[in-house]
Protein backbone atom coordinates (compact mmCIF):
# COMPACT_ATOMS: atom_id res chain seq x y z
CA UNK A 1 0.00 0.00 0.00
CA UNK A 2 2.55 2.57 0.66
CA UNK A 3 4.67 2.03 -1.96
CA UNK A 4 6.71 4.86 -3.82
CA UNK A 5 3.31 6.60 -5.26
CA UNK A 6 5.52 8.25 -7.73
CA UNK A 7 6.25 4.86 -9.03
CA UNK A 8 2.60 4.26 -9.42
CA UNK A 9 0.96 4.88 -12.57
CA UNK A 10 -0.74 8.56 -12.17
CA UNK A 11 -4.01 7.49 -13.61
CA UNK A 12 -5.15 6.95 -9.60
CA UNK A 13 -6.08 10.78 -10.16
CA UNK A 14 -8.38 10.18 -12.83
CA UNK A 15 -9.39 7.33 -10.93
CA UNK A 16 -10.15 8.62 -7.79
CA UNK A 17 -10.39 12.75 -8.44
CA UNK A 18 -11.14 13.96 -12.11
CA UNK A 19 -13.66 11.08 -13.12
CA UNK A 20 -17.11 11.31 -13.47
CA UNK A 21 -19.82 13.04 -15.79
CA UNK A 22 -18.13 16.31 -17.65
CA UNK A 23 -20.73 18.43 -16.56
CA UNK A 24 -20.67 17.63 -13.08
CA UNK A 25 -20.02 21.31 -10.92
CA UNK A 26 -16.55 20.61 -8.70
CA UNK A 27 -16.57 24.19 -7.35
CA UNK A 28 -18.15 27.27 -6.85
CA UNK A 29 -15.86 30.06 -7.34
CA UNK A 30 -18.67 31.77 -7.25
CA UNK A 31 -18.61 30.92 -11.01
CA UNK A 32 -19.24 26.85 -11.43
CA UNK A 33 -16.06 25.18 -12.77
CA UNK A 34 -17.54 21.66 -13.92
CA UNK A 35 -15.14 18.55 -14.14
CA UNK A 36 -14.52 19.27 -17.88
CA UNK A 37 -13.08 22.53 -17.74
CA UNK A 38 -11.32 20.73 -14.27
CA UNK A 39 -9.57 18.52 -16.85
CA UNK A 40 -8.96 20.79 -19.51
CA UNK A 41 -6.90 23.06 -17.03
CA UNK A 42 -5.25 20.57 -15.29
CA UNK A 43 -4.11 19.11 -18.65
CA UNK A 44 -3.18 22.82 -19.48
CA UNK A 45 -1.21 23.10 -16.27
CA UNK A 46 0.73 19.76 -16.82
CA UNK A 47 2.23 20.89 -20.15
CA UNK A 48 3.24 24.19 -18.57
CA UNK A 49 4.72 22.13 -15.34
CA UNK A 50 6.89 20.00 -17.98
CA UNK A 51 8.03 23.14 -19.89
CA UNK A 52 9.19 24.57 -17.02
CA UNK A 53 11.36 20.87 -16.48
CA UNK A 54 9.01 18.74 -14.29
CA UNK A 55 9.77 15.23 -14.98
CA UNK A 56 8.15 12.01 -13.63
CA UNK A 57 9.24 11.76 -10.13
CA UNK A 58 10.49 15.05 -9.65
CA UNK A 59 8.89 17.30 -7.44
CA UNK A 60 7.06 20.96 -7.49
CA UNK A 61 6.50 23.17 -4.92
CA UNK A 62 3.07 25.33 -4.88
CA UNK A 63 3.32 28.34 -3.00
CA UNK A 64 -0.13 29.49 -3.59
CA UNK A 65 -2.74 30.45 -1.93
CA UNK A 66 -6.25 28.69 -1.74
CA UNK A 67 -6.93 29.27 -5.41
CA UNK A 68 -8.23 27.48 -8.53
CA UNK A 69 -4.23 28.00 -9.77
CA UNK A 70 -3.48 25.89 -6.42
CA UNK A 71 -6.16 23.21 -7.03
CA UNK A 72 -5.19 22.99 -10.95
CA UNK A 73 -1.40 22.64 -10.36
CA UNK A 74 -1.45 20.17 -7.53
CA UNK A 75 -3.70 18.10 -9.30
CA UNK A 76 -1.67 18.41 -12.69
CA UNK A 77 1.43 18.12 -10.60
CA UNK A 78 0.36 14.31 -9.12
CA UNK A 79 -1.35 13.20 -12.64
CA UNK A 80 2.65 14.15 -14.08
CA UNK A 81 3.67 11.42 -11.76
CA UNK A 82 5.01 14.37 -9.78
CA UNK A 83 5.59 15.22 -5.67
CA UNK A 84 3.48 18.32 -4.51
CA UNK A 85 5.54 20.11 -2.06
CA UNK A 86 3.16 22.32 -0.09
CA UNK A 87 3.64 25.99 1.46
CA UNK A 88 1.58 27.42 2.76
CA UNK A 89 1.35 31.21 1.07
CA UNK A 90 1.77 32.93 4.21
CA UNK A 91 5.24 31.62 5.32
CA UNK A 92 8.05 34.36 4.50
CA UNK A 93 10.71 34.05 2.02
CA UNK A 94 12.75 33.26 4.41
CA UNK A 95 10.77 30.07 5.46
CA UNK A 96 10.15 28.90 1.36
CA UNK A 97 13.92 29.36 1.26
CA UNK A 98 14.67 27.10 3.64
CA UNK A 99 12.47 25.08 2.52
CA UNK A 100 13.13 24.82 -0.68
CA UNK A 101 16.95 24.30 -0.75
CA UNK A 102 15.87 21.24 1.59
CA UNK A 103 13.84 19.94 -0.99
CA UNK A 104 14.89 21.00 -3.72
CA UNK A 105 11.98 20.88 -6.52
CA UNK A 106 12.06 20.90 -10.39
CA UNK A 107 10.22 23.66 -10.47
CA UNK A 108 8.01 26.20 -8.53
CA UNK A 109 4.66 27.34 -8.76
CA UNK A 110 4.08 31.05 -7.20
CA UNK A 111 1.82 33.83 -7.77
CA UNK A 112 2.40 36.40 -10.06
CA UNK A 113 -0.27 38.34 -9.85
CA UNK A 114 -3.45 38.13 -6.86
CA UNK A 115 -6.88 39.54 -6.91
CA UNK A 116 -9.26 40.43 -5.09
CA UNK A 117 -10.03 42.59 -2.01
CA UNK A 118 -9.37 41.41 1.62
CA UNK A 119 -10.37 38.85 3.72
CA UNK A 120 -10.63 36.55 0.56
CA UNK A 121 -10.71 32.72 1.44
CA UNK A 122 -10.32 31.82 -2.48
CA UNK A 123 -8.10 33.77 -4.03
CA UNK A 124 -8.03 34.98 -8.03
CA UNK A 125 -4.31 34.50 -8.95
CA UNK A 126 -2.38 34.47 -12.01
CA UNK A 127 0.29 31.58 -11.44
CA UNK A 128 3.59 31.53 -12.52
CA UNK A 129 5.78 28.58 -13.16
CA UNK A 130 9.54 28.48 -12.60
CA UNK A 131 12.45 25.98 -13.02
CA UNK A 132 14.02 25.34 -9.69
CA UNK A 133 16.93 22.40 -9.88
CA UNK A 134 17.32 19.52 -12.18
CA UNK A 135 17.07 16.90 -9.49
CA UNK A 136 14.28 14.18 -8.63
CA UNK A 137 12.37 14.20 -5.04
CA UNK A 138 13.85 12.88 -2.34
CA UNK A 139 10.75 10.56 -1.36
CA UNK A 140 8.22 8.80 -3.39
CA UNK A 141 5.55 10.84 -1.28
CA UNK A 142 2.71 12.17 -3.24
CA UNK A 143 2.74 15.05 -0.68
CA UNK A 144 5.26 16.58 1.15
CA UNK A 145 3.87 19.53 4.19
CA UNK A 146 5.98 21.56 6.59
CA UNK A 147 4.84 21.43 10.28
CA UNK A 148 6.01 24.11 12.65
CA UNK A 149 9.28 22.41 14.39
CA UNK A 150 11.04 22.09 17.27
CA UNK A 151 14.35 22.06 15.90
CA UNK A 152 14.56 25.36 14.25
CA UNK A 153 13.94 23.87 10.53
CA UNK A 154 10.18 22.73 10.10
CA UNK A 155 9.88 19.00 10.42
CA UNK A 156 8.89 17.69 6.79
CA UNK A 157 6.02 15.05 6.68
CA UNK A 158 4.93 12.95 3.67
CA UNK A 159 2.38 10.73 2.37
CA UNK A 160 1.50 8.57 -0.11
CA UNK A 161 -0.71 9.05 -3.02
CA UNK A 162 -1.89 5.58 -1.57
CA UNK A 163 -1.96 6.76 1.89
CA UNK A 164 -3.96 10.21 0.70
CA UNK A 165 -6.59 7.46 -1.36
CA UNK A 166 -6.89 5.71 1.43
CA UNK A 167 -7.77 8.82 3.90
CA UNK A 168 -10.44 9.71 0.98
CA UNK A 169 -11.89 5.75 0.92
CA UNK A 170 -11.82 6.66 4.70
CA UNK A 171 -14.01 9.71 4.70
CA UNK A 172 -16.82 7.72 2.54
CA UNK A 173 -17.34 5.29 5.44
CA UNK A 174 -18.12 8.00 8.32
CA UNK A 175 -21.41 8.95 8.82
CA UNK A 176 -22.07 12.70 8.99
CA UNK A 177 -19.90 13.57 5.99
CA UNK A 178 -21.66 15.66 3.03
CA UNK A 179 -23.18 13.36 0.66
CA UNK A 180 -23.12 13.29 -3.28
CA UNK A 181 -24.47 15.75 -4.68
CA UNK A 182 -24.28 17.79 -1.79
CA UNK A 183 -22.54 21.10 -0.97
CA UNK A 184 -19.47 22.15 1.65
CA UNK A 185 -19.28 25.55 2.42
CA UNK A 186 -15.37 25.60 2.92
CA UNK A 187 -13.19 27.41 5.15
CA UNK A 188 -10.08 25.70 5.83
CA UNK A 189 -7.24 26.25 3.85
CA UNK A 190 -6.56 23.74 1.10
CA UNK A 191 -2.85 24.01 1.46
CA UNK A 192 -3.50 21.94 5.10
CA UNK A 193 -4.75 18.27 5.60
CA UNK A 194 -8.40 19.22 6.59
CA UNK A 195 -8.94 21.31 3.61
CA UNK A 196 -7.16 19.15 1.46
CA UNK A 197 -8.07 16.24 2.23
CA UNK A 198 -11.46 16.39 3.96
CA UNK A 199 -12.79 19.56 1.50
CA UNK A 200 -10.85 19.54 -1.85
CA UNK A 201 -9.48 15.84 -2.18
CA UNK A 202 -13.58 13.95 -0.98
CA UNK A 203 -15.15 16.44 -2.98
CA UNK A 204 -13.79 15.81 -5.99
CA UNK A 205 -14.05 11.88 -5.03
CA UNK A 206 -17.72 11.95 -3.86
CA UNK A 207 -19.09 14.51 -6.25
CA UNK A 208 -19.43 17.03 -3.29
CA UNK A 209 -19.68 20.57 -4.22
CA UNK A 210 -16.91 23.16 -2.89
CA UNK A 211 -17.85 26.35 -2.31
CA UNK A 212 -15.75 29.05 -0.62
CA UNK A 213 -17.29 31.91 0.83
CA UNK A 214 -17.05 34.97 -1.24
CA UNK A 215 -15.06 36.23 2.15
CA UNK A 216 -14.33 35.66 5.75
CA UNK A 217 -17.41 36.82 7.33
CA UNK A 218 -20.07 35.18 8.94
CA UNK A 219 -22.85 36.85 6.64
CA UNK A 220 -20.79 35.88 3.66
CA UNK A 221 -20.55 32.27 4.81
CA UNK A 222 -24.45 32.08 5.08
CA UNK A 223 -25.19 33.61 1.54
CA UNK A 224 -22.66 30.76 0.29
CA UNK A 225 -25.05 28.22 2.31
CA UNK A 226 -28.02 30.24 1.04
CA UNK A 227 -26.94 30.20 -2.82
CA UNK A 228 -28.20 26.98 -3.65
CA UNK A 229 -30.92 24.68 -2.50
CA UNK A 230 -28.83 21.65 -2.20
CA UNK A 231 -27.92 20.65 1.47
CA UNK A 232 -24.82 22.18 2.81
CA UNK A 233 -22.11 21.58 5.58
CA UNK A 234 -19.82 23.87 6.51
CA UNK A 235 -16.31 23.32 7.07
CA UNK A 236 -13.97 24.98 9.05
CA UNK A 237 -11.88 25.76 12.46
CA UNK A 238 -13.39 26.50 15.67
CA UNK A 239 -13.00 30.76 15.03
CA UNK A 240 -15.34 30.10 12.33
CA UNK A 241 -18.20 28.85 14.53
CA UNK A 242 -17.76 31.98 16.81
CA UNK A 243 -18.12 33.98 13.47
CA UNK A 244 -21.27 31.99 12.53
CA UNK A 245 -22.88 32.12 16.77
CA UNK A 246 -22.53 35.68 16.33
CA UNK A 247 -24.20 36.37 12.68
CA UNK A 248 -28.00 36.62 12.71
CA UNK A 249 -29.17 34.91 9.94
CA UNK A 250 -31.92 36.99 7.54
CA UNK A 251 -34.13 34.17 7.04
CA UNK A 252 -34.37 30.46 7.49
CA UNK A 253 -31.59 28.11 6.04
CA UNK A 254 -33.40 24.87 5.64
CA UNK A 255 -29.94 23.87 3.07
CA UNK A 256 -27.13 23.91 5.90
CA UNK A 257 -27.27 20.61 7.64
CA UNK A 258 -24.38 20.89 9.52
CA UNK A 259 -21.69 22.50 10.63
CA UNK A 260 -18.05 20.36 11.34
CA UNK A 261 -14.90 21.92 12.58
CA UNK A 262 -11.32 20.48 13.23
CA UNK A 263 -8.54 21.53 15.53
CA UNK A 264 -9.04 22.77 19.03
CA UNK A 265 -11.73 21.64 21.25
CA UNK A 266 -14.87 23.99 20.98
CA UNK A 267 -15.73 25.29 24.38
CA UNK A 268 -19.02 24.08 25.67
CA UNK A 269 -20.65 27.56 25.54
CA UNK A 270 -19.73 28.13 21.95
CA UNK A 271 -21.30 25.45 20.66
CA UNK A 272 -24.15 26.02 22.70
CA UNK A 273 -24.42 29.34 21.28
CA UNK A 274 -24.17 27.94 17.52
CA UNK A 275 -26.36 24.58 18.12
CA UNK A 276 -29.24 27.50 19.62
CA UNK A 277 -28.94 29.77 17.05
CA UNK A 278 -28.99 27.09 13.86
CA UNK A 279 -30.61 24.18 15.46
CA UNK A 280 -28.17 21.75 13.44
CA UNK A 281 -25.21 19.53 14.56
CA UNK A 282 -22.08 21.27 15.35
CA UNK A 283 -19.55 18.09 14.53
CA UNK A 284 -15.76 17.80 16.00
CA UNK A 285 -13.19 16.07 14.12
CA UNK A 286 -9.64 15.22 15.19
CA UNK A 287 -6.80 14.79 12.87
CA UNK A 288 -3.02 15.33 12.06
CA UNK A 289 -1.13 16.58 9.04
CA UNK A 290 0.57 13.07 9.13
CA UNK A 291 -2.17 11.12 9.22
CA UNK A 292 -5.34 13.00 8.01
CA UNK A 293 -8.53 12.49 9.58
CA UNK A 294 -8.26 10.19 12.84
CA UNK A 295 -11.53 10.37 14.95
CA UNK A 296 -14.78 12.22 14.64
CA UNK A 297 -17.57 13.25 16.42
CA UNK A 298 -19.96 14.43 13.58
CA UNK A 299 -23.26 14.50 15.17
CA UNK A 300 -21.65 15.82 18.64
CA UNK A 301 -23.07 13.50 20.56
CA UNK A 302 -19.69 12.40 22.45
CA UNK A 303 -18.79 16.05 23.10
CA UNK A 304 -15.71 15.68 23.65
CA UNK A 305 -15.01 12.54 22.74
CA UNK A 306 -14.74 11.39 19.65
CA UNK A 307 -14.88 7.94 17.62
CA UNK A 308 -11.58 6.56 15.95
CA UNK A 309 -12.23 7.04 12.04
CA UNK A 310 -12.75 3.46 9.94
CA UNK A 311 -9.72 1.20 9.44
CA UNK A 312 -8.08 4.01 12.16
CA UNK A 313 -6.34 2.31 15.57
CA UNK A 314 -6.18 4.48 18.34
CA UNK A 315 -4.62 3.18 22.19
CA UNK A 316 -3.16 5.13 25.09
CA UNK A 317 0.55 4.40 26.09
CA UNK A 318 1.68 3.49 29.14
CA UNK A 319 2.14 7.34 29.96
CA UNK A 320 -1.16 8.14 29.17
CA UNK A 321 -0.15 9.58 25.38
CA UNK A 322 -2.71 9.00 22.26
CA UNK A 323 -1.14 6.73 19.42
CA UNK A 324 -2.52 6.03 16.63
CA UNK A 325 -1.95 3.87 13.73
CA UNK A 326 0.00 4.51 10.96
CA UNK A 327 1.93 1.91 9.25
CA UNK A 328 4.96 3.66 7.69
CA UNK A 329 7.16 6.57 9.21
CA UNK A 330 5.91 9.97 7.53
CA UNK A 331 8.48 12.12 8.74
CA UNK A 332 11.10 13.13 6.10
CA UNK A 333 14.77 12.72 7.28
CA UNK A 334 14.06 11.95 10.73
CA UNK A 335 14.01 8.58 12.56
CA UNK A 336 12.47 9.82 15.89
CA UNK A 337 11.24 6.96 17.93
CA UNK A 338 9.22 9.43 20.27
CA UNK A 339 7.29 10.43 17.42
CA UNK A 340 6.58 6.86 15.34
CA UNK A 341 7.86 3.71 15.97
CA UNK A 342 6.49 0.32 14.75
CA UNK A 343 3.74 1.49 13.17
CA UNK A 344 2.29 3.40 15.70
CA UNK A 345 2.59 7.59 15.46
CA UNK A 346 2.93 9.10 18.66
CA UNK A 347 0.27 11.92 19.16
CA UNK A 348 2.35 14.05 21.30
CA UNK A 349 -1.72 14.68 22.60
CA UNK A 350 -2.54 13.35 26.42
CA UNK A 351 -5.68 11.70 25.83
CA UNK A 352 -7.51 8.52 27.11
CA UNK A 353 -9.52 5.69 25.19
CA UNK A 354 -12.42 4.18 26.60
CA UNK A 355 -12.06 0.26 26.85
CA UNK A 356 -15.72 -0.40 26.58
CA UNK A 357 -16.86 2.73 23.76
CA UNK A 358 -13.72 2.86 22.45
CA UNK A 359 -14.53 6.29 22.16
CA UNK A 360 -11.22 8.61 22.50
CA UNK A 361 -10.42 11.85 24.63
CA UNK A 362 -8.17 14.32 23.87
CA UNK A 363 -7.04 15.88 27.11
CA UNK A 364 -4.53 18.37 25.94
CA UNK A 365 -0.53 18.81 24.30
CA UNK A 366 2.22 17.08 26.54
CA UNK A 367 4.85 19.89 24.04
CA UNK A 368 5.10 23.20 22.95
CA UNK A 369 2.83 22.81 20.11
CA UNK A 370 -0.09 25.72 20.56
CA UNK A 371 -3.17 25.51 18.03
CA UNK A 372 -3.46 28.86 16.47
CA UNK A 373 -6.21 28.81 14.24
CA UNK A 374 -6.18 25.45 13.38
CA UNK A 375 -2.82 25.90 12.79
CA UNK A 376 -0.12 23.98 14.51
CA UNK A 377 2.12 26.53 16.09
CA UNK A 378 5.41 24.79 17.95
CA UNK A 379 6.64 28.14 20.46
CA UNK A 380 10.39 26.40 20.49
CA UNK A 381 10.32 27.42 17.00
CA UNK A 382 9.16 30.88 17.77
CA UNK A 383 11.60 30.87 20.77
CA UNK A 384 14.68 29.75 18.83
CA UNK A 385 13.94 32.48 15.90
CA UNK A 386 13.79 35.19 18.28
CA UNK A 387 17.01 33.71 20.17
CA UNK A 388 18.90 34.20 16.86
CA UNK A 389 18.19 37.17 16.35
CA UNK A 390 20.55 40.50 16.43
CA UNK A 391 20.32 42.35 20.06
CA UNK A 392 18.07 40.03 21.77
CA UNK A 393 20.10 38.15 24.26
CA UNK A 394 17.39 35.41 25.47
CA UNK A 395 14.10 35.11 24.69
CA UNK A 396 11.16 32.86 26.52
CA UNK A 397 7.59 32.18 24.39
CA UNK A 398 4.54 30.99 26.23
CA UNK A 399 1.05 30.62 25.68
CA UNK A 400 -0.81 33.40 27.66
CA UNK A 401 -4.41 33.81 25.43
CA UNK A 402 -2.60 34.12 22.53
CA UNK A 403 1.99 33.47 21.66
CA UNK A 404 3.54 35.43 24.19
CA UNK A 405 7.10 36.52 24.01
CA UNK A 406 9.40 38.09 26.69
CA UNK A 407 12.93 39.33 25.20
CA UNK A 408 15.94 40.54 27.17
CA UNK A 409 17.38 42.76 24.76
CA UNK A 410 21.68 43.14 24.92
CA UNK A 411 21.31 46.30 23.40
CA UNK A 412 19.02 49.26 22.29
CA UNK A 413 15.82 47.26 20.58
CA UNK A 414 12.17 48.17 20.39
CA UNK A 415 9.22 46.16 19.78
CA UNK A 416 8.65 47.65 16.18
CA UNK A 417 12.10 46.61 15.42
CA UNK A 418 11.65 43.24 16.51
CA UNK A 419 8.52 43.11 14.66
CA UNK A 420 10.00 44.16 11.86
CA UNK A 421 12.89 41.12 11.99
CA UNK A 422 10.31 38.68 13.06
CA UNK A 423 8.19 39.67 10.15
CA UNK A 424 11.15 38.70 7.40
CA UNK A 425 11.66 35.26 9.70
CA UNK A 426 8.29 33.78 10.64
CA UNK A 427 4.98 33.58 8.70
CA UNK A 428 2.14 35.98 10.59
CA UNK A 429 0.15 32.79 12.49
CA UNK A 430 3.39 32.03 13.98
CA UNK A 431 4.59 35.71 15.49
CA UNK A 432 3.72 36.48 19.23
CA UNK A 433 0.68 38.41 19.64
CA UNK A 434 2.49 40.30 23.09
CA UNK A 435 5.61 41.14 22.87
CA UNK A 436 7.51 42.57 25.94
CA UNK A 437 10.72 43.79 26.32
CA UNK A 438 12.23 43.31 29.82
CA UNK A 439 15.58 44.30 31.37
CA UNK A 440 16.13 41.05 33.09
CA UNK A 441 14.19 37.92 31.94
CA UNK A 442 13.28 36.06 35.06
CA UNK A 443 15.12 33.44 36.21
CA UNK A 444 15.67 30.13 38.66
CA UNK A 445 18.17 29.98 41.84
CA UNK A 446 19.39 27.37 39.42
CA UNK A 447 19.64 30.30 36.65
CA UNK A 448 17.24 28.36 34.32
CA UNK A 449 14.73 30.60 32.57
CA UNK A 450 11.22 31.18 34.26
CA UNK A 451 8.52 29.49 32.06
CA UNK A 452 5.41 30.20 34.06
CA UNK A 453 2.80 32.56 32.32
CA UNK A 454 1.71 33.72 35.81
CA UNK A 455 5.53 34.88 36.89
CA UNK A 456 6.21 36.36 33.31
CA UNK A 457 3.26 38.18 33.26
CA UNK A 458 4.26 39.83 36.96
CA UNK A 459 8.28 40.23 35.69
CA UNK A 460 6.47 42.24 32.44
CA UNK A 461 3.67 44.50 34.51
CA UNK B 1 -26.33 57.24 12.39
CA UNK B 2 -25.45 54.59 10.56
CA UNK B 3 -21.94 55.41 8.86
CA UNK B 4 -20.71 57.73 11.10
CA UNK B 5 -17.64 56.35 12.67
CA UNK B 6 -19.04 56.49 16.57
CA UNK B 7 -16.87 53.86 17.08
CA UNK B 8 -14.13 53.70 19.78
CA UNK B 9 -10.90 52.02 20.89
CA UNK B 10 -13.31 50.32 23.87
CA UNK B 11 -15.66 48.67 21.53
CA UNK B 12 -13.04 47.52 19.71
CA UNK B 13 -11.16 46.08 22.94
CA UNK B 14 -14.68 44.46 24.08
CA UNK B 15 -14.96 42.76 20.70
CA UNK B 16 -11.56 40.98 21.13
CA UNK B 17 -12.63 40.18 25.00
CA UNK B 18 -15.51 38.81 23.57
CA UNK B 19 -13.44 36.42 20.68
CA UNK B 20 -11.03 34.57 23.37
CA UNK B 21 -13.16 34.84 26.29
CA UNK B 22 -10.79 37.28 28.43
CA UNK B 23 -11.98 40.09 30.64
CA UNK B 24 -11.37 43.43 28.82
CA UNK B 25 -8.11 44.57 30.62
CA UNK B 26 -6.32 41.47 29.06
CA UNK B 27 -7.07 42.50 25.68
CA UNK B 28 -3.86 42.22 23.89
CA UNK B 29 -2.97 45.80 22.08
CA UNK B 30 -2.09 43.74 19.12
CA UNK B 31 -4.04 42.45 16.50
CA UNK B 32 -3.17 39.37 14.30
CA UNK B 33 -5.06 38.41 11.15
CA UNK B 34 -8.07 36.36 13.03
CA UNK B 35 -8.80 39.28 15.33
CA UNK B 36 -9.16 41.36 12.85
CA UNK B 37 -11.26 38.90 10.88
CA UNK B 38 -13.63 39.08 13.81
CA UNK B 39 -13.23 43.02 14.28
CA UNK B 40 -14.39 43.74 10.93
CA UNK B 41 -16.87 41.11 10.72
CA UNK B 42 -18.52 42.68 14.10
CA UNK B 43 -18.01 46.32 13.22
CA UNK B 44 -19.51 44.98 9.50
CA UNK B 45 -22.21 43.81 11.65
CA UNK B 46 -22.66 46.56 13.71
CA UNK B 47 -23.28 49.01 11.03
CA UNK B 48 -25.11 46.77 8.60
CA UNK B 49 -22.79 47.58 5.99
CA UNK B 50 -19.67 46.08 4.19
CA UNK B 51 -16.34 47.35 4.73
CA UNK B 52 -14.51 47.04 1.54
CA UNK B 53 -11.04 47.23 2.95
CA UNK B 54 -8.08 46.30 0.66
CA UNK B 55 -4.97 43.98 1.18
CA UNK B 56 -2.60 46.26 2.27
CA UNK B 57 -5.41 48.25 4.61
CA UNK B 58 -5.72 45.19 6.32
CA UNK B 59 -1.90 44.59 6.35
CA UNK B 60 -0.94 47.47 7.73
CA UNK B 61 -2.55 46.67 10.84
CA UNK B 62 -0.75 45.62 14.01
CA UNK B 63 -2.75 47.25 17.08
CA UNK B 64 -6.04 48.07 18.09
CA UNK B 65 -5.46 51.44 17.17
CA UNK B 66 -4.07 50.40 13.74
CA UNK B 67 -7.23 48.82 13.68
CA UNK B 68 -9.28 51.75 14.45
CA UNK B 69 -8.09 54.08 12.34
CA UNK B 70 -8.83 51.74 9.24
CA UNK B 71 -12.15 51.35 10.37
CA UNK B 72 -12.80 54.96 10.59
CA UNK B 73 -11.27 55.84 7.14
CA UNK B 74 -13.69 52.74 5.27
CA UNK B 75 -16.66 54.06 7.61
CA UNK B 76 -15.87 58.04 7.04
CA UNK B 77 -15.26 57.46 3.12
CA UNK B 78 -18.48 55.06 3.07
CA UNK B 79 -20.35 58.11 4.89
CA UNK B 80 -19.48 60.76 2.30
CA UNK B 81 -19.48 58.48 -0.53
Amino acid sequence: MAENALGTDPEWVDELLLGGDPGDVCLRLPDPVDRATLRRLVADARTRLAGAGLRRGGAVALRLPPSLAYVVHLLATWRSGGQAILLDHRLTDHEVDRALERLTPQVVVAPVRTGGGGLRIFHDVTAGVQAYSDRPAGTGHAVIQLSSGSTGPSKVIGRTGADLAAEVLRYTHIDGVALPGERIILLPSMVHVLGLVGGLLYGLHARVELVPPQRLSGDAILAAVAERDTPATVLGVPFHIGLLASTTPTGPLPQLKRMTTGGELVPAAVARAFTDRYGVPLGNMYGMTEVGVIGTDLYGRHRPAIAPAPGIEVRESSTGELWVSCPTNPYVGLADPTRWADGWLHTRDAGAVDPDTGLVTIKGRFDSQVSVGGMKVDLTEVESTLTGLPGVASAVVVWDDGITAYVQPDGPLTTDALDELLAQRLAGYKRPRNLRLLDQLPRTTTGKLVRSATALRAAGS
Amino acid sequence: MAGRPDLGRADLVTMLAELNATPVEQVSERVGSMELAWLVHLVEQRYDRRLDLTDEQLASVRTVDDALAVFHASLTAAADG
